[in-house]
């Protein structure tokens, strides 16, 4: 089936009334879920799961993976009001969407987050209908060295993020690195740093470390009377739309983040956190006055928003062409097709297209509802602003809590959050940046597995960086990279001193 | 695990409630308890609630699955352990009931003194996949060349110690061939990394790696069950083959369990509804699509897989151990 046959094909699929329904819901529900701080589309979807035992698999498919692209645009709107991640992915929305709306541009931010996401799911779609085969076969062919290579060049890219000092960056990715390595060592077995404890056998919970930085820092420092800035009464919708100056410079980012979001969304087990990273370093490193981020940058906002919205929809490239899901959430989307005898691999496309082709096109159903959900709602969610913090902040503390405890029935984890709260207000104080902690927290335990894979499957040769070329090329990138930071703050010492 | 005074009060007051014969008649009293320790959607999840569904409705009480995930499923069994109390029993994988005490530090347990059996729910074994490109037909082919090239194949499985890590240990002792372990975190990542031509071989479920032996782009050399699977009929059984025992077999499975302690009537009430279950064609379908084998028994049977299984692991635990 050709690509415009299966598109047609999989409208009259997508466009039954029950179908359409059962997206609604979805895309509802993700977006409610992306919104509250730390419940995330995995315990939203394992919640539902039961459900779609009564239901058609094409109509439990495109439910469950409403949510799952649903959460995306939702995570965005407590990030940048609040400077509370929704979810994971969204924290670096929260860079630059959180200093606009200080500066009383909360409404635009969400509209730039809001239109990047949808720009970024419509061409993720494309790129998934045009690129899919192709996509699955770099997919497979990317082995431990190439992951290592290309994690160290995001590792690298990204270690700028901050904008504060480069001795404090390289602390908190370090300290990043550190916390990542918690748990039970891949490789050897061995536990590490886990004092002995049988709950951090599986590592620090990303959420938690997430929502306790972010979040309860946050809450920390408005106890203590950060005050409010600028905040409005009301948003109009002329007042929410970007300018002609924000309009210009959101396409870049946009189209860039589209890029970052499809490439790394469709490898397995990389996904939509770093992507968001990335396409923030990238959006940083390109730009002619890199110091405007961090202070309010529409680019920071559209080019991770896009970026993230992309890779949830390029996600579902190895979990449809090859029946390998790419992260635990696709596990789950995948077992549901199994409870209703569907049985994913490689000739799944083949034996049922109207799951696949179905499942494409309300994609963009999917993000088209979402879009028009969403646009009205801005006005909604600013008003969030106005609520008092006697108020607002227990709320969020018990919503942090039940996220957190959603992850995995933890309650060591709700007391995890509450310490590294504390200790993330701590940083704030220091004016460290939580956000390469968290980048090094990601990437570490990557680079590391792959790393030790990679030698020794190639029994300890590190020719094997060189000698494949996908790692090669990253490897040069990153090189390339660092002399040429190196080379710029020559420069810069250089004009400061003359 | 530290257990509260008031806790460790509500259980002695549980016991003592629960110790009349008359107890054991009215059980059960309230909801039953069901923890899992794996997450919500894993394969040991969605196999806990098709028998705790039906269980439900025999037992007039809801069942309730809860799920404690974390350390391969021996936070689940500690969880169970900590509310101990005739309504919170377990369902867990083999791990933690045979191997964990060798893995993990600490366990807080020991399977033989703290748990009480119920009834083992049903099995799956392993197959051999290697990549289409690897030139053999058959598992003496695969064992030639392992032996023609000894360490030098190499194998993916989901981290130390997993199912598919220590069946491979004692696939390569019973052959005496010697491969190099390639530790992962999945079987998507096994999978993707033998697709791909970066490893030689793993043992996965046959579930996961029969679509891709249809697309052509794997195969599979055997199964590590004594019988053929009715999923994959004419897939050869490993026992026997290429220098392995007759009696050679490596099967994952799924069991409920109770705490030690347990009323012995309360076992006996649930491992009846349990078998009654299994014996439901729709529940021992819907488990064979997701690659698992319904295995009705008493709870006698499942303390003897306990100690057989617990023995055969410790065995290749030596062996890894002494080689490292």
């Amino acid at each position: 089936m050709s690509a415009a046959e299966g598109l047609i094909f999989g409208l009259g699929v997508a466009l039954q009334p029950t179908i359409m329904l059962y997206c609604l819901i979805g895309v509802v529900l993700g977006t409610l879920i992306g919104v509250l701080p730390g419940i995330g589309a995995m315990a939203a979807i394992s919640l539902l799961l039961p459900i779609t035992y009564y239901i058609p698999p094409e109509a439990a498919l495109v439910m469950l993976a409403g949510v799952y692209y649903g959460s995306q645009y939702g995570g965005a709107v407590a990030s940048i009001l609040l400077r509370l991640p929704g979810t994971p992915q969204s924290v670096v929305t929260a860079l630059d969407g959180y200093p606009m709306t200080q500066q009383g541009r909360a409404g635009v931010a969400l509209f730039a987050s809001m239109v990047s996401s949808f720009a970024g799911s419509i061409l993720g779609i494309v790129v998934l209908v045009l690129l899919a085969s192709w996509l699955s076969a770099v997919a497979t062919s990317f082995g431990a060295a190439d992951y290592a290579a290309m994690m160290v060049l995001g590792l690298v890219a990204a270690s700028t993020i901050g904008a504060a000092a480069p001795a404090k960056a390289l602390a908190m990715v370090v300290l990043g690195l550190i916390l990542g390595c918690v748990g039970t060592d891949v490789n050897s077995g061995v536990q590490r740093l886990n004092f002995g404890s049988t709950q951090l056998m599986d590592g620090i919970n990303l959420v938690a470390l997430a929502m306790g930085l972010f979040g309860v820092a946050e809450v920390i420092g408005g106890i203590r009377g950060a005050e409010r800035h600028g905040v409005p009464e009301r948003v109009s919708f002329a007042q929410m739309m970007p300018g002609r100056d924000d309009a210009r410079r959101m396409v870049g980012p946009t189209l860039r983040g589209t890029g970052v979001g499809s490439f790394f969304g469709a490898l397995p087990g990389t996904g939509s956190t770093i992507s968001s990273f990335l396409s923030y370093a990238l959006e940083r490193r390109i730009a002619r006055r890199p110091e405007r981020f961090g202070k309010g940058a529409i680019e920071g906002v559209a080019g991770p928003e896009a970026a993230n919205n992309a890779a949830a929809i390029t996600a579902f490239v190895p979990t449809l062409t090859l029946g390998i899901p790419g992260d635990p959430i696709m596990a789950l989307m995948l077992g549901a097709l199994v409870i209703h005898g569907v049985q994913p691999g490689p000739m799944m496309i083949e034996a049922r297209p109207e799951m696949f082709w179905g499942l494409v096109v309300s994609f963009g159903i999917g993000n088209l509802l979402l879009l028009i959900l969403n646009l009205p709602l801005i006005g909604i969610w600013v008003s969030i602003l106005r609520i008092p913090f006697r108020w607002l902040y227990p709320a969020i503390i018990v919503f942090v809590c039940l996220g957190v405890y959603s992850v995995r029935g933890s309650t060591f984890d709700i007391l995890a959050v509450a310490v590294i709260g504390a200790a993330g207000y701590a940083l704030i104080l220091a004016s460290f940046s939580p956000a390469l902690l968290l980048l090094g927290f990601v990437l570490g335990p990557l680079i590391e597995t792959n790393l030790r894979r990679a030698l020794l499957i190639s029994r300890g040769d590190p020719m094997v960086f060189l000698e494949r070329p996908i790692a090669a090329f990253f490897v040069c990138a990153s090189v390339a990279l660092l002399l040429l930071s190196a080379a710029q703050s020559f420069r810069r010492r250089g004009r400061r001193a003359a | 695990m530290t257990v509260s005074p008031f806790r460790s009060l509500m259980a002695v007051a549980l016991v003592a409630l629960s110790a009349g014969a008359a107890a054991a008649q009215d059980w059960p009293t309230g909801p039953v308890r069901v923890v899992v320790g794996f997450p919500a959607g894993s394969s040991p999840d969605t196999l806990a609630r098709l028998i705790t569904q039906p269980l439900t409705q025999r037992l007039g009480q809801p069942v309730i699955v809860d799920n404690k995930p974390g350390a391969g499923g021996a936070i689940g069994v500690q969880q169970m352990l900590v509310a101990g109390n005739d309504h919170t029993f377990g369902v867990t994988i083999n791990g933690p009931l045979t191997t964990s005490q060798r893995m993990v530090d600490d366990l807080g347990y020991d399977t033989a003194t703290d748990i009480a059996p119920v009834a083992l729910i049903a099995t799956s074994p392993l197959v051999l996949g290697v990549g289409a490109g690897m030139e053999v037909d058959d598992l003496a082919g695969f064992v030639e060349l392992a032996k023609s090239r000894p360490g030098d194949l190499t194998y993916g499985s989901v981290g130390q110690g997993s199912g598919a890590h220590l069946t491979a240990e004692l696939f390569s002792g019973a052959t005496g061939i010697e491969m190099l372990h390639i530790p992962f975190t999945s079987y998507a990542e096994v999978t993707t990394s033998i697709l791909g031509g970066e490893i030689d071989a793993g043992f996965m479920a046959h579930s996961a790696a029969l679509p891709h032996v249809e697309a052509g782009t794997m195969k599979v050399l055997g199964i590590t069950s004594a019988e053929p699977s009715a999923l994959a009929p004419d897939l050869p059984v490993m026992a026997g083959q290429a220098g392995l025992p007759a009696d050679f077999r490596a099967e994952l499975w799924n069991a409920f369990i109770a705490p030690a302690g347990t009323d012995p009537a309360i076992i006996e009430r649930l491992n009846t509804e349990i078998n009654a279950i299994l014996a439901d064609p729709a529940v021992t379908a819907q488990l064979l699509a997701m690659g698992w084998q319904a295995q009705p028994g008493t709870p006698a049977e499942l303390a003897d897989r306990i100690a057989a299984d617990t023995e055969l692991w410790g065995a290749v635990i030596d062996r890894i151990e002494a080689q490292e």
